[in-house]
């Protein structure tokens, strides 16, 4: 993949973006945004993918218990065909981290020189303690929500939880998936100002991946509807205390450029 | 940070080995501070694991770092015990020039012209 004229003026306001005014947009740099800027994109298509699945599994559902005239019976064969839709969007997943990790090593195989930092970055610094405890928490209160609501009398919550529980397994795996990636995969700079830029991107996608888009959705797609249970009020309060939380996380964090400055620069 | 410059006529690991001794001597890296595995290490400078591992060897050997089994390699006390020996000896030096009468400007360049002695 080469860099074009419109990825290096991303580049130039990435850098912007992020402080690092002094620092000149390098086709490296440009070419390394222009993959996360697309597997962004595909990622997002992902989601949407398993966001659809899942709502089309709970439409199946209804339409075929009865309730818009169906036969009445649960099938089991739509929760597989989700379980298995699930594997193959994390293994997509893990293919589009895959595809950037490349991507990285054919630019650093254009480096004269290689730069590193002798102490490996772990989850405390990437996302941060605020962002991981985050992403922990949403994540279990929504398994708990979905557990829960598979204890419900009524069968067709029951289906929707499944399918929920499904769901949630799928974006769990692939939050590990993609955290594994972003702090196991190589570091490609020649200078300090790209290695800086290296753990910014790392910070930054480690932060996003662990912003809960769907598990915003996933519930309100899968148990509203069904009437106003307990269940659709718990789904409301995860969405809105989520929403709060990550407004606290994001201001109580350090800038993704300072995370790299004291991750790079001598104890 | 380590920077390897492969157009550099010293070798990669050595490169590597200088680096690391330095930022260790000079306490950037902390005593248990853990370093990446030698792996990480090869990928993230495009070395071979080989060149790595014996960087690391040679550091060892040194005292500068310790492996201990699948936890990694860690910063060792051996740079502040070497630290220590070094000034031991450097005391006993000084006795030695203070009894003989040997004036401080001839007693360094002894020690420089050693010091050269053992490098080259």
């Amino acid at each position: 993949m080469t860099s074009t004229t419109a990825d290096l003026r991303q580049a130039a306001a990435w850098l912007a973006r992020h402080g690092l005014t002094g620092t000149p947009p390098t086709p490296l740099l440009a070419t390394r945004l222009a993959a996360r800027r697309r597997a962004r994109g595909a990622g997002l298509v992902l989601l949407a993918v398993l966001v659809i699945g899942a709502a089309l599994t709970q439409a199946y559902e209804q339409l075929s218990t009865g309730r818009f005239g169906g036969s009445g019976r649960h099938s089991h064969l739509p929760p597989l065909v989700l379980a298995g839709l699930t594997v193959g969007l994390v293994l997509a997943r893990a293919q589009l981290d895959r595809w950037v990790r490349r991507v990285d090593r054919q630019a650093a195989l254009t480096l004269p020189r290689r730069v590193a930092y002798p102490i490996p970055l772990d989850w405390r610094a990437v996302p941060g303690r605020p962002h991981a405890v985050y992403a922990v928490a949403t994540l279990t209160g929504a398994v708990v929500l979905a557990a829960s609501a598979y204890t419900a009398p009524d069968a067709a919550v029951r289906y929707g939880a499944l399918v929920l529980l499904i769901g949630l397994l799928g974006v769990a795996a692939g939050i590990v998936v993609q955290l594994h990636d972003i702090l196991t995969r190589p570091i490609v700079a020649d200078d300090e100002a790209s290695l800086t830029a290296d753990v910014v991107l790392r910070v930054e996608d480690a932060r996003e991946c662990t912003t809960p888009v769907v598990l915003w959705s996933l519930p309100a797609v899968l148990l509203f509807g069904d009437g106003l249970g307990w269940w659709n009020a718990g789904s409301l309060v995860l969405v809105l205390g989520a929403a709060l939380a990550l407004c606290l996380v994001q201001r109580g964090s350090a800038p993704a450029v300072a995370v790299a400055r004291h991750a790079t620069s001598p104890r | 940070m380590i920077v390897i410059d492969v157009a550099s006529p010293t070798p990669p690991f050595e490169q590597l080995r200088v680096q690391l001794a330095r930022q260790i001597q000079d306490h950037t890296l902390a005593v248990g501070t853990r370093l990446p595995t030698i792996r990480r290490l090869a990928a993230d400078l495009g070395l071979a694991v080989n060149t790595v591992g014996r960087a690391f060897r040679e550091l060892e050997e040194a005292g500068l770092i310790e492996t201990r089994g699948r936890a990694g390699s860690f910063v060792s006390a051996g740079a502040e015990q070497s630290r220590e020996r070094a000034r031991r000896a450097a005391a006993d030096y000084a006795a030695v020039i203070a009894s003989t009468g040997i004036d401080t400007t001839e007693a360094v360049r002894i020690v420089q012209a050693a010091l050269a002695a053992e490098a080259g």
